[in-house]
């Protein structure tokens, strides 16, 4: 399996006005191709800012990290990675398929039409192209914020807590939606979420993340089968790797004032 | 009736009647002291207070003209005029309106320019800012007849030296409005530009040029009403090119109080016709750009 991400010794510190805060200190990780990797963690443990170090926006102040084995600016320039935010970001006066061409006209890609189709019919929002972003409802905001970072065919997706200001019911369908979409892209994604069912459910590798400085306490492999429906999450397999997920948020002291 | 209760129609009226009454009760008050001279000088005594009040609102050289003579002025000087007399209102107004637009133009096109160069250079905010908005504290009344003078010497006259004091005008509402909408965009709508890594070009023109768009056209609003302004403005320091403002100028000279109401009525009526304008169009911005209806 060649290795997509692979962080050694990598930290980031951020100088404030009120001195140094160590947002990642020593964190070692290889994420292979056509993993599922979570990063799972409480505020502050640096989950977001190790993506955002992938993806080039943050700039790691020690340690080694490549992506594709080139440096993440490289990796950014070649255009090897689709980011799906927190919000959706899309822009309001673009309808929903001009905000998924939108990555399309920036990087001078071809068969445009093709491509949104597919990636619409991907999210499951195909019928709603001539649509504005404020006539879809938030889930369905946030899944064409997903089409328009799978538009451009990138072969790994970043996703910061992509499903976090949802609620619980439209969470569970678009969890299963990305898996589905997962198996029939094969694209590796590193998921970024503050649930530990979520985490679970999702992921071929579990990294569990703590705060002060943010670091790594563990990594799960996850022995779940491919298969995952729902109720997956009420087997024991299942319930065995979320208590080992708590315990690991607890030897970090996450569960601490 | 339900129509003009249910609707804005009812309230409009009413302030318009109370405008009305309110002038014409005015014009009675203010015209009075010359009435009762010129009723003197014919000989006529007890005039009835009707009759009294009538020719308070006929009066050749009112201080306040009624609001039929300054209406019959208008119509006289628009319609009931050759468009090429000098005479002619609707001539002056033309006289104006392209002072005024083209005015308006250089100074948007300016406006943007510089909040361009603001957002993209932090050194140029600091060091452009303060000049700009020092530039809008010196009167205006004091800039524009050495503008129109300066500019006449070296042989530049005409429309060009108006439109330049209407361009002084208004390009700072559209400076402070686009600096402050070309700044709009969300740290995470630029992240998003980055992880695409986008030229420069491309993030003004698909994310910072679109998100201004509501705010220059609330700057061309006041940008376009201060233009007129200032092209009146302009006229009063040349009084041989004609406009609105020599014709406000000649009636104060003469006494023409009802010429100056006229003239005024014009250009209030000429601001709210620019306005409405920029309103339409950006009315049809806001449909091509997807608003909520």
């Amino acid at each position: 399996m060649a290795s997509v991400v692979s962080a050694k010794n990598l930290g980031l510190t951020f100088s404030t006005n009120d001195g140094d805060v160590i947002a990642l200190s020593d964190v070692n990780l290889e994420i292979g191709t056509g993993e599922f990797v979570s990063f799972i963690g409480p505020s502050g443990c640096g989950k977001t800012t190790f993506l955002r170090v992938i993806a080039d926006l943050e700039q790691p102040t020690s340690g080694r990290i490549t992506v594709n084995g080139t440096s993440p600016g490289d990796a950014r320039l070649n255009r090897a990675y689709g980011y799906v935010f927190q919000a959706p970001a899309l822009y309001p006066w673009r309808t929903i398929e001009q905000n998924v061409a939108l990555p399309l006209e920036i990087m001078g890609l071809s068969d445009r039409a093709a491509r949104i189709k597919r990636t619409l019919e991907l999210v499951n929002l195909a019928g709603f192209e001539k649509k504005y972003p404020w006539q879809l409802s938030g889930g369905m905001q946030q899944r064409a914020s997903i089409a328009r970072a799978l538009s451009f065919d990138a072969d790994l997706l970043l996703m910061d807590e992509p499903f976090g200001a949802l609620d619980e019911i439209v969470r569970d369908h678009l969890n299963s939606e990305l898996l589905k979409l997962w198996a029939r892209t094969k694209k590796t994604i590193a998921f970024v979420t503050h649930s530990i069912p979520e985490a679970v459910y999702l992921s071929t590798k579990i990294v569990v993340m703590s705060p002060r400085p943010g670091r790594v306490t563990d990594i799960i492999e996850s022995d779940l089968p491919a298969e995952r429906p729902l109720d997956i999450r009420e087997t024991p397999e299942f319930l065995r790797l979320a208590a080992r997920v708590r315990d690991g948020l607890r030897a970090g002291h996450s569960y601490e004032e | 009736m339900r129509q003009l209760v249910d609707g804005k129609n009812l309230p409009i009226l009413i302030v318009l009647a109370t405008i009305v009454v309110v002038w014409y009760a005015a014009a009675i008050m203010m015209n009075a002291p010359w009435q009762q001279t010129l009723d003197q000088r014919a000989g006529l005594e007890n005039v009835p207070f009707t009759q009294f009040a009538v020719s308070t609102w006929s009066q050749d050289k009112p201080v306040l003209p009624s609001a039929h003579q300054v209406i019959g002025e208008i119509w006289t000087a628009t319609i009931g005029t050759d468009i090429a007399s000098k005479r002619s209102l609707a001539y002056h107004a033309g006289i104006t309106l392209s002072a005024t637009l083209l005015g308006f133009a250089l100074g948007t096109l300016l406006g943007i320019g510089l909040a361009v160069v603001i957002v993209h250079n932090d050194a140029s905010d600091r060091s452009l800012m303060p000049w700009i908005i020092a530039s809008q504290t010196i009167p205006i009344l004091a800039i524009a007849p050495m503008v129109v003078v300066g500019l006449g010497a070296v042989g530049v006259t005409g429309l060009l030296p108006k439109a330049l004091i209407s361009m002084y005008l208004s390009f700072f509402p559209v400076v402070v409005g686009m600096v402050k909408g070309l700044r709009t965009p969300e740290a995470i709508q630029l992240d998003l530009m980055r992880t695409y890594s986008a030229s420069p070009w491309q993030v003004f023109s698909k994310l910072r040029w679109p998100s201004a768009i509501p705010f220059l056209f609330a700057s061309m609003k006041v940008g376009i009403a201060i233009s007129l302004i200032g092209a009146v403005v302009g006229e009063l320091s040349n009084n041989a090119g004609g406009g609105l403002g020599v014709r406000l100028l000649t009636g104060s000279y003469n006494g023409q109080t009802v010429q100056i109401w006229a003239a005024l009525f014009i250009a209030a009526g000429l601001a709210a016709m620019l306005v409405i304008a920029v309103g339409a169009a950006e009315a049809m911005a806001n449909r091509r750009m997807g608003a909520r209806a």
